[in-house]
């Protein structure tokens, strides 16, 4: 990256972390309705037999917890982008569009991980306390939260920036964002799913859903990045 | 020898043409803008006005046709064209959760300005806003707004500035102020304004065009018009509706 980018790129990282800190407004919502979703879940399977085991459907549920949160902050990113037509003034800078594109996704990945980092205590406390977990697998879950996280902000930033003009933009991001996510949810579920579990065949089976979740990460940033001058100049 | 410099025009627009869908916001526009002109574009609502400068500051692809800005195409060469245009805009184009000061100097970010605090200082003072640069934007009014939104479009010296009715909603003091940094810097560069306000285009233009429906119905050198016969031609316009 050239250094004038690099420069525009940490320029606008700053000011989305900045405006971020001052209105909490992405993180506050997502991180409460992240919370929120875990205390559901948790009532809506109190009244599981003795014989449901947690662990086996615990993957999911944060997964499935972490997509639909990461969309409220995705929206927001882009509105606030869009108030007062500062996306107008940006794309009006002499900036590659990639290095907004890199720039907005970036910030996106930086809040969803705070909140995943929030969220995985609580759910820990919540559904795998006094369960067999295997320490050695679980500390590998991280990674898999970082590279689902990168797969997530990258396509949820390109289709945020599809949507954000249209009307009932909520509901198009959704119909974009969930059908998109598909592939990377199986990687993601199969790699917590195992290293929740453990065991040798957990360590196999983690990386071979992580190798799925890397794979889509990179085919869909290398996607995002061709398209976004397209979809912003469309 | 670099296009800039063989063009003699500020602005050369060919045939240009942008729909949405099927319909067709700008038809097959063409004219020629000499530098250091002032341009006023008149039309109702609808005509296609701000998506001519919209397209002519790189902010939507044509769908056909061809627009240079100082010698530069709006497509091929727009990286290099943003470095040296402006914009002000009916919207302020600000982010409301920063300061002025900020905001300034996130825009001289990323136009690469060197000594930007130097920079950002006089302008803000230039727009009597100094007083004020360590307030949230949100807490301003339109007026103040609006010349904070001044002063981001000249930060980085643009030659060609674009005016997209940059006179509504602005209190009396505010008008003053856009129109004395008009006057100053009037006779080195290009200007390019929507406005609805005939009296106010006429006053400042050397060229006027009038748009409708996608279409130019007039567009002639400020000596050229007969006043009467341009506001008739203007009236018969408005109420044409969209393309």
């Amino acid at each position: 990256m050239a250094s004038s980018s690099m420069r525009q790129f940490r320029a606008m990282l700053r000011k989305d972390i900045v405006m971020e800190l001052r209105t909490k407004e992405m993180l506050m919502s997502m991180g409460l309705y992240s919370l929120l979703t875990m205390v559901v879940y948790f009532v809506a399977l109190s009244q599981a037999g003795a014989g449901f085991d947690p662990r086996d459907i615990a993957a999911g549920l944060l997964w499935l917890a972490f997509i639909f949160t990461s969309m409220l902050g995705l929206n927001r990113s882009l509105v606030h982008e869009k108030d007062q037509g500062c996306l107008e003034a940006l794309l009006l800078s002499p900036v590659d569009r990639p290095v907004i594109f890199f720039a907005k996704a970036i910030g996106n990945l930086i809040f969803l991980l705070v909140v995943e980092a929030l969220t995985i205590p609580v759910f820990a406390f919540l559904f795998l306390q006094g369960q067999a977990v295997d320490v050695s697998t679980v500390a590998l879950i991280p990674l898999v939260l970082v590279a689902g996280s990168v797969g997530i902000a990258g396509v949820g930033t390109l289709l945020a920036t599809m949507s954000v003009n249209t009307t009932g933009k909520d509901f198009v991001l959704a119909m974009l964002f969930i059908p998109l996510m598909y592939p990377l949810l199986l990687g993601a579920v199969t790699a917590t799913a195992a290293a929740i579990i453990g065991g040798p065949e957990g360590v196999s089976l983690f990386w071979t859903g992580m190798a799925w979740v890397i794979g889509y990460d990179v085919i869909m940033l290398l996607a995002s990045y061709g398209l976004y001058e397209f979809i912003v100049g469309a | 020898m670099g296009d800039e410099q063989r063009s003699a025009n500020a602005l050369e627009v060919r045939e240009l043409t942008r729909a949405f869908g099927v319909r067709k916001a700008l038809d097959a526009v063409s004219f020629d803008l000499p530098p250091r002109a002032f341009l006023s574009i008149f039309g109702p609502n609808g005509a296609g006005k701000t998506t001519l400068v919209k397209v002519l500051t790189t902010l939507l692809n044509p769908t056909s046709g061809s627009a240079k800005v100082l010698g530069l195409d709006v497509v091929s060469d727009a990286v290099e064209m943003r470095k040296r245009i402006g914009l002000i805009s009916h919207n302020p184009l600000l982010y409301p959760d920063l300061t002025a000061e900020e905001n300034l100097l996130f825009f001289s970010e990323m136009y690469g300005i060197e000594d930007p605090q130097g920079r950002v200082a006089e302008l803000l003072e230039a727009v009597e806003l100094d007083h004020r640069k360590l307030d949230l934007t949100r807490t301003f009014s339109r007026g103040m707004l609006q010349r904070l939104s001044i002063a981001r479009a000249l930060l980085h010296r643009p030659e060609v500035l674009f005016l997209d009715e940059p006179y509504s909603g602005l209190d009396p003091h505010a008008m003053d102020i856009l129109d004395g940094l008009i006057a100053q810097i009037r006779d080195e560069h290009t200007f390019v304004m929507i406005s609805h306000d005939l009296d106010k285009g006429l006053e400042l233009c050397s060229h006027a065009l009038i748009l409708a429906r996608g279409k130019i119905v007039m567009f002639e050198p400020r000596e050229a018009i007969d006043e009467q016969v341009f506001r008739e031609t203007y009236r018969s316009t408005v109420g044409m509706g969209v393309a």
